[in-house]
């Protein structure tokens, strides 16, 4: 059980939710990685599966960032400020994080997508020192639908990092780059070699930017990727979201690419 | 093992009633359907199995997980259901089938619903004499005979059945209506193992499960999926027959200030079982006809140390109204 | 858990299967392994598609508007308000100011009960239901040629057909029990043609399909014979022996040339051909038709044509042989049957026919009007006229399914006074003055008749929901205020009446249904029932031949609206979508609306897979996503009427076959605009 304590306008069609649970002991004992998520119920309505867009070291609170496409998430954008919503989790496996450590980091993300990564990069900037060159590649449909336009900001603003934007179709203010996300991926300078690369956003922009990475040099384990299922229970009962042999709810929804291929069903 | 007359099975199965609930195969006209006990209509002679298996009891097409009342504050009540049961009339099969939910709901995170039934349900078997049409069970190893996963194992001897004891549980059933049993001969024993071997004798569906191990997973490919699965109406049957299908969909149900989260079972082979907002992650039937498959014969076994996640029922053959059937699939898998 | 064995309340298939009960509420299904169309199998409505019993949408009690505003009354109240509407709107415009709409949803008895409210209580023919709607021009057409309008066959018999010729049916979405037989029949080696202008699943399976346009049905039935007849193919000794007319058909279908007949179908000549040679050449050949042939202004011609094919090549009147119309609702068939009609009572018997009437009047001791009533759409242009001043609509929906919605709309809102009963609070039912909550087929007793003709029981499974009622019983309390009393203790009592007084189910009673019913012609106690119609000799003697020229449908493409729109439905819904759409897993497949599109004419269009669509018509235009398919005919767009937001009959028109009163949904004009 979780009170809302803050919503905001993220962009046209999503908000973003602050919660914290009702119980404190509760609150202080919830521990997630980023890339992990939770269900969440709208009393009455039903439940859905979000991703965890704070980061773990944002102690106290959990942020959600949610569009509106359906019977839970609509109502859950008529929801305010001291409102209820059930909480479960945290699901999933998470991003992995000390794995990565001293290497280039490379983000590409698109649209609503990018929620998970979000909780990654706030972890990772937590901890800056440990990590060489971060960039982060960030695209929407319409200027409109960019997310995290305060967060982008401030990272780009730090060392050794870089932010770069750009959408697909551009109003009359729109002065940064046209096109999808992959088109940015030229524009950056980095070692691949010792570079991971995490991308999340829509299965199209996801299969795409595969391809780039793949012909840029990278390895099938270097990079990484969310896969997002129809889930019901996000604990690996209900059987809605496997692929092949794996369930994303359990064994996901953070995939490396190599391990995608191995898992038998086409993606 | 013991011996019980057949006269003596309604005194037995009624003596369990002053205890448990007692769900056993029953004639409804024509028809065979597990129910609750009525020696009146109490099937002990049926060929084959009823359209359903007794996994409803465990896993119900329809049950409410718990009811949330949300006045100001959220309070919630779990409905879990501690009916204390006795099953009987169980087919091999679908001992096998208890089984395989057993190890998907009970292990790693324990489902409490499904455990508050299935720990109070006690498995009362019956062997296959004959087979139907539709049957393979020999071709997966789960019959016409059980081996495990029952508390007392009931055999038709003609006169009398042949009662084997699975379990402590199986054995207290027998203790406390000693008077009922009488002690088995090596006869009795012997006559089992003839009537098992005629049985097998009666099968008419065969799958080489070996060569369906071996080449399944290449056979990702085949056109056999796109073929089959242009005939399927989209009924959903061979998921809602299955003893081993555990896939369910979770609903909110509200009425006032009440909200009911139910579960249903739910079936792989509707598209919506996997639409997205964006996108649909298997877009096509040959996909979705695939993953029943596989997911039988692939993926479950992978998960659960090789055990197949099939019966051999038949059951989804018979209720299929597009005639699509698993053994002609897996006949065309393994060659 | 209980367990209580009844019949679908969905499709004409009739399949059984058993309602799970627990604490009152439905929560299990179980087919029917016996039962012999449903051999343990169903379709996922079947399955699945009961949760709307306990929707907490559902009517339990009363309510009476004020306002604009509905408020809960008393059973009492209720009556009490439209006993005296209906007096003070008798005396003022005479009995035929009001008229009723029976329901194919509902039960034999209640349809039975609602005509004999019509005429005995109120006074007037006025009454129809929803097969003017489906098939009005089945009802006419085959009683022209054969002398009784129903399925000749019985549904297995399709399995050992060896040839089946499907026109006009989605048999596999609409009928999934009959699309079994269908693909049984396929996997025995029989031979199955599917003449359709969309690509249907089992066009995709069949020998040989011809995607024919809209409407021209009559054009590529005469092309057929006219092959048939060119080739020495007919069968001589059949139509000497069973049939009269014969010269004139061959008169006819002479100018229908495959050169001819190509050109109005746009099915390739050698096709036509074809087909001819297939159908003709076997001696088991079956015809499986459904709305695609009955709903157009050309209703009863495209009927009466199919007729004429069977009896030219001898396939009918012999098992395996016939022409069998699919009724779409479960209990259209029985709703027809037992006079839900405004020309004849129950059992097709004609209330111009003195005789028959006088019957009737005895029995139900009172003087009954001699002229046939209202047709439904009729019933709606005279409400808009003013002639029509109250209506009483039992579970139907015309605000979705019937043609023209808007024009249904001002329909509905000139009356002075409407009572609709239902389970639901429909589009049509907030219209109305006084809403009568009636029960699902789970909370009552009585029968239905399948498309096979099968007259099957509906057993009470769970206790009414709130205050509802039963609807006949709600009849014949409604109608015992009225000053004409109806007393009956059960459905059982009211079948012994019908029983009595319809020929065709003379020999039906409760106890004999008992066993998966009973197949009508039924005339005694002692008679078994009849599988397959007409045998030895049709029901009106010889069977006649009616040809007809092939007439283009009342609206065509132009200029300023190219598609042709046809209108249907799919599998996973029904109708108006009251009960269907309150199920997840129906829900889950078509959560709204689409309109399909060639993917040729999409291009052109310059409107994408999954965008709006505006889709426009004389009448209205509604916006709903484009699905853009190759298995559509260019030029053809097709709506699924389920979808009260999206509903494709805004745009519909309701021209009428000038015999049977059909509306043609199946070919209108629209255009299409990015949305
Ligand atoms: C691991 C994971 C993380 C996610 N993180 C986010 C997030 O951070 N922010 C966000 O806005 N969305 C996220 N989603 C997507 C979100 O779960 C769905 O949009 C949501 O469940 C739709 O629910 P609904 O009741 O509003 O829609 P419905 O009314 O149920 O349906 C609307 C559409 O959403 C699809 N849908 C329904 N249920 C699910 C489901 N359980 N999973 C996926 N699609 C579904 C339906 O097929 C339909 O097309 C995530 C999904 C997954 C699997
Ligand atoms: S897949 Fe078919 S044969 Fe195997 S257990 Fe399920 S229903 Fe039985
Ligand atoms: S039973 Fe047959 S028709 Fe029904 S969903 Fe399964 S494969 Fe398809
Ligand atoms: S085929 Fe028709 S009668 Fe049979 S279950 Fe489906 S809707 Fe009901
Ligand atoms: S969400 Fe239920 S198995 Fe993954």
């Amino acid at each position: 059980m979780a009170i809302i304590t803050k919503v905001c306008d993220e962009a046209a069609g999503i908000k973003t939710f602050t919660l914290e649970f009702k119980e404190p002991e509760i609150q202080k004992s919830f521990d997630y990685r980023p890339g992990q998520f939770v269900e969440l119920t709208v009393f009455g309505v039903g439940e859905a599966p979000i991703s965890i867009t704070s980061s773990p070291v944002n102690k106290g609170y959990l942020e959600l960032t949610v569009a509106a496409v359906g019977k839970v998430t609509r109502a859950l954008h008529l929801r305010k400020e001291k409102d209820v919503a059930g909480l479960r989790g945290p699901y999933g496996n998470g991003f992995p994080f000390d794995e990565v450590k001293g290497k280039n980091i490379l983000f590409v993300g698109g649209g609503i997508g990018a929620a998970p990564l979000r909780s990654l990069i706030n972890q990772m900037f937590a901890y800056r020192d440990n990590f060489a060159k971060i960039s982060i590649l960030y695209g929407a449909r319409e200027p409109g639908l960019l997310c995290f336009i305060d967060d982008l900001e401030g990272w780009g603003k730090t060392e050794n990092s870089e932010v770069l934007l750009t959408v697909d179709a551009p109003d009359a203010k729109w002065r940064g780059n046209v096109g999808v996300v992959g088109s940015l991926l030229p524009k950056i300078d980095i070692d691949i070699k010792n570079t991971v690369a995490f991308i999340c956003g829509p299965p199209i922009m996801i299969h795409f930017v595969l391809l780039d990475l793949l012909k840029m040099g990278f390895e099938e384990e270097q990079i990484i990727t969310t896969m997002e299922r129809r889930m019901e229970c996000g604990v690996g009962k209900c059987g809605h979201c496997n692929i092949g042999k794996s369930y994303v709810c359990l064994d996901g929804p953070v995939f490396s690419y190599h391990q995608l291929r191995e898992l038998g069903e086409d993606i | 093992m013991k011996i019980l007359s057949k006269s003596n099975l309604v005194p037995f199965l009624e003596g369990l009633g002053l205890e448990f609930k007692v769900n056993a195969p029953l004639y409804e006209g024509q028809d065979v359907l597990f129910g609750d006990l009525d020696s009146s209509k109490l099937a002990t002679d049926f060929i084959g199995k009823p359209r359903l298996s007794p996994k409803e009891y465990s896993f119900p097409q329809r049950e409410r997980l718990f009811t949330f009342k949300n006045n100001g504050g959220v309070e919630i009540e779990a409905h879990l259901n501690e009916t204390k049961r006795v099953i009987w009339g169980i087919r091999p099969c679908d001992l096998y089938g208890l089984k395989f939910l057993d190890m998907v709901y009970l292990s790693d995170y324990v489902d409490p619903y499904y455990q508050a039934r299935r720990s109070n349900t006690i498995l009362l078997g019956l062997n296959c004499n004959k087979a139907e049409e539709s049957c393979f069970c020999s071709s997966i190893g789960t019959g016409p005979f059980a081996r495990e996963a029952f508390d007392l194992l009931f055999t038709d001897l003609g006169d009398v059945f042949l009662v084997e004891i699975g379990s402590k549980a199986g054995k207290k059933l027998i203790e406390k209506q000693a008077n009922l049993f009488t002690n088995a001969t090596s006869k009795d024993e012997k006559q089992a193992g003839i009537l098992e071997e005629k049985s097998k004798k009666t099968f008419k569906t065969y799958i080489d499960l070996g060569k369906v191990e071996a080449k399944i997973a290449g056979a990702s490919s085949s056109p056999v999926w796109a073929e089959e699965a242009a005939k399927c109406i989209l009924c959903g049957g061979c998921n809602w027959v299955c003893p081993t299908c555990y896939c369910f969909n979770i609903e909110d149900v509200t009425s006032g200030d009440k909200t009911q989260r139910v579960r249903y079972w739910d079936s792989c082979q509707l598209g919506g079982f996997t639409q997205m907002a964006a996108m649909n992650s298997r877009a096509t039937q040959a996909e979705r006809l695939r993953q029943r498959i596989y997911h039988k014969f692939s993926y479950n076994p992978d998960k659960y140390g090789g055990e197949i996640g099939c019966t051999g029922c038949g059951r989804c053959i018979d209720v299929c109204p597009a005639g699509i059937n698993i053994a002609y699939i897996l006949r065309r898998v393994a060659n | 858990m209980k367990r209580v064995l009844t019949t679908c309340e969905f499709c004409g298939c009739g399949c059984n299967f058993y309602l799970g009960v627990e604490d009152g509420k439905v929560v299990a299904i179980y087919p029917s392994v016996s039962h012999p169309i449903s051999q343990g199998r169903l379709c996922i409505k079947g399955w699945q598609g009961h949760e709307y019993i306990h929707s907490p949408e559902r009517l339990t009690t009363p309510l009476i508007k004020k306002g604009n505003r509905f408020r809960e009354a008393s059973w009492d109240e209720a009556y009490e308000l439209i006993v005296d509407k209906f007096n003070q709107i008798r005396t003022r415009y005479g009995n035929d100011s009001i008229a009723v709409f029976s329901s194919a949803k509902c039960t034999n008895e209640e349809n039975y009960l609602m005509q004999k409210f019509a005429r005995a209580c109120l006074g007037t023919n006025n009454v129809d239901h929803c097969a003017r709607l489906c098939h009005a021009s089945t009802v006419v057409g085959l009683a022209t040629t054969f002398g009784s309008g129903a399925m000749t066959n019985s549904i297995n018999e399709i399995a050992g057909a060896e040839v089946i010729f499907i026109i006009g049916s989605n048999t596999t979405e609409q009928h999934p029990l009959i699309g079994d037989r269908v693909l049984r029949a396929i996997e025995k080696g029989a031979k199955v043609i599917v003449a359709d202008p969309r690509e249907t699943q089992l066009a995709k399976l069949c020998s040989l399909y011809l995607m024919h346009k809209p409407g021209s049905d009559v054009a590529l039935l005469n092309g057929m014979m006219n092959a048939i007849i060119a080739e020495g193919l007919e069968d001589k000794e059949f139509i000497a022996e069973r049939t009269e007319g014969f010269e004139s058909l061959k008169e006819t279908v002479a100018d229908y040339t495959p050169e001819k007949s190509s050109a109005i179908t746009s099915v390739p000549e050698e096709k036509i051909v074809e087909a001819a040679r297939i159908y003709s050449r076997s001696k088991k050949s079956i015809i499986i038709y459904s709305m695609g042939i009955t709903q157009h202004t050309t209703g009863v011609d495209n009927v009466m044509t199919t007729a004429n094919l069977a009896m030219l090549t001898g396939n009918v009147g012999k098992e395996f042989t016939g022409v069998d119309p699919l009724r779409g609702q479960n209990n259209v068939q029985g709703a027809c049957d037992v006079g839900a009609l405004p020309n004849v009572f129950s059992g097709y018997q004609a209330v111009t026919d003195e005789k028959l009437r006088n019957k009737f009047e005895k029995a139900w001791k009172v003087t009954l009007p001699p002229q046939p009533g209202l047709t439904l759409v009729e019933m709606l242009n005279s409400a808009l006229e003013g002639s029509l001043r109250a209506m009483y609509i039992m579970g139907e929906n015309p605000m979705v399914s019937d043609p023209d919605i808007n024009h249904v709309e001002k329909s509905l809102k000139a009356l002075d006074f409407l009572v609709v009963q239902d389970i639901f609070l429909t589009e049509t039912a907030t219209l109305a003055d006084v809403v009568l909550p009636g029960v699902s087929f789970a909370e009552k007793d009585g029968t239905f008749t399948s498309t096979e003709r099968r007259i099957q029981r509906v057993r009470k499974a769970i206790e009414p929901l709130g205050d509802s009622k039963p609807d006949w019983k709600i009849i014949t309390e409604l109608s015992s205020r009225l000053g004409y009393r109806m007393d009956y203790s059960s459905p059982a009592e009211i079948m012994d009446e019908i029983a009595k007084l319809t020929p065709i189910y003379g020999g039906v009673s409760y106890s004999r249904l008992e066993s998966f019913g009973l197949q009508w012609p039924c005339p005694s106690p002692d008679h078994p029932g009849t599988p397959y119609l007409h045998k030895g000799s049709f029901t009106r003697g010889l069977g006649k031949f009616s040809p007809a020229d092939y007439k283009t449908p009342a609206e065509l493409p132009s200029h300023d609206y190219p598609f042709v729109l046809t209108t249907g439905r799919v599998g996973f819904h029904y109708h108006t979508g009251t009960m269907t759409r309150k199920d997840w897993a129906l829900e889950r497949e078509y959560p709204t609306g689409y309109v399909e599109v060639n993917s040729q004419d999409a291009k052109q269009l310059g409107i994408k897979n999954g965008q709006t669509a505006k889709v426009i018509s004389r009448r209205g235009e509604i916006s709903l996503s484009l699905k853009s398919v190759d298995t559509i005919a260019k030029g053809v767009v097709f709506i699924p009427f389920h979808f009260a937001e999206a509903a494709a009959n805004k745009l519909t028109a309701a021209n009428l076959d000038p015999v049977a009163k059909i509306p043609e949904y199946k070919v209108c004009a629209v255009r299409l605009e990015k949305g």
